[in-house]
């Protein structure tokens, strides 16, 4: 990140994926005023960071190793007994089509706090599936195996689904 | 009626984004300099600031010692001896609490989150070497007063009394040497004697590597 060109290519590169960051810090934060701050130190981190990107790689895979390993270590850092998950992407996991008598809010809340309860790697993992992520490149960022991958996938998807149908 | 999950979710993710605090940021030049300092700023609020000023205390501590070293010469060789050998093991703590402060800060995050975050773990884990070093200086808080004349002048009481309090300290600290580690860090005096937030997350940073260990398992 020399020229101010470089710069301002690499603040261009942050500005089109700002969604990474916004959906991390709805994941590991409870408050508005922790995903402000959570927001902002991983801004800082990406640019005190910018030069070990590699223009092989993907930016947005660059992008979230910063910005879940800040996340993570941060959480880790202050952590609260119950932080609140925003999901931000469909998911095919499961469907729940059978009449429940909860309304789309409740049940919202509901996969909030299932996925809540997980640990913070797991959670990781699904947020970078939510995003629809490809298994390769979320094994790049997690830095496990792609086999690992949808095998822990289908195990979380498993107990979301038997925690919904514990509830029934 | 019938409700998928996808529908919700596709719902909520509208809802978040139009409040996305996100959506309202510009990222400019401008503003990644007053990021900076306010981060600077931030991280000297922090708990960073009280180990700064631990070191910084540390070193006062230790020119303290120094300075009555160098007073007491080879008249009082008892202090001498015992200050000095304080002073080598604070020294080595302060070098080692540094060491690993500077590590801890520059932590490549753009590994992948098993990696940066095991590495950072086990940082945080070495910290306690800076513990057992500190726990060898005890039985020489013992022998700084100690002198020839007092020692011959009440022979019983140095033998009977004051010598098998060192000599206490000494195998207690050796044994505290020895037995500090990660491997022990769920038994009850480990925690009784590192009960502090700065030492229970350093505990949690021993858990915390098991459960990555754990995850890059593909078993488990």
């Amino acid at each position: 990140m020399e020229t101010q060109n470089q710069k301002d290519l690499f603040l261009k590169l942050i500005q089109e994926n700002r969604g990474i960051i916004f959906r991390i810090c709805n994941s590991y934060c409870q408050t508005k005023n922790d995903r402000e701050d959570l927001a902002q130190e991983i801004i800082y981190q990406l640019w005190k960071s910018s030069h070990s990107f590699n223009n092989t790689n993907k930016f947005s895979t660059w992008m979230y190793r910063i910005a879940l390993n800040v996340a993570i270590s941060s959480y880790r850092k202050t952590k609260r007994s119950a932080p609140v998950i925003y999901l931000t992407e469909d998911d095919t996991a499961f469907n729940k089509s059978e009449e429940t008598g909860h309304d789309k809010e409740e049940q919202f809340e509901l996969l909030q706090k299932f996925i809540n309860e997980l640990p913070e790697l797991d959670r990781a993992l699904m947020l970078l599936h939510l995003d629809a992520k490809p298994a390769a490149e979320i094994a790049e960022i997690l830095g496990i195996t792609e086999t690992n991958i949808s095998t822990k996938i289908s195990r979380i998807k498993e107990k979301l689904k038997q925690k919904f149908s514990a509830i029934k | 009626m019938e409700t998928s999950i996808e529908n919700l979710l596709q719902d909520y993710r509208k809802r978040t984004e139009e409040t996305s605090l996100m959506h309202a940021m510009q990222l400019n030049i401008g503003l990644l300099t007053v990021l900076q300092k306010q981060r600077a700023n931030s991280k000297l609020r922090s708990l960073a600031a009280i180990k700064i000023i631990a070191v910084i205390l540390g070193i006062i501590w230790v020119l303290f010692l120094a300075v009555l070293v160098y007073g007491a010469g080879f008249k009082y060789p008892y202090f001498s001896i015992s200050a000095s050998a304080i002073i080598i093991f604070t020294v080595i703590a302060i070098v080692v609490y540094i060491k690993h402060f500077i590590l801890i800060s520059q932590i490549n995050y753009s590994e992948s989150i098993t990696a940066t975050q095991k590495k950072l773990s086990e940082l945080k884990l070495s910290t306690i070497n800076v513990a057992r070093v500190l726990f060898l200086q005890m039985p020489f808080y013992t022998t700084w007063f100690w002198s020839s004349t007092w020692i011959h002048y009440d022979e019983l009481n140095f033998w009977l009394i004051t010598f098998p309090i060192t000599l206490a300290f000494t195998v207690l600290a050796i044994w505290l040497y020895k037995n500090i580690s990660p491997a022990n860090s769920h038994k009850k005096w480990f925690r009784i004697l590192f009960n502090s937030p700065e030492w229970t997350l350093v505990i949690k940073a021993n858990e915390f590597i098991k459960v990555i260990d754990d995850f890059e398992n593909e078993d488990a």
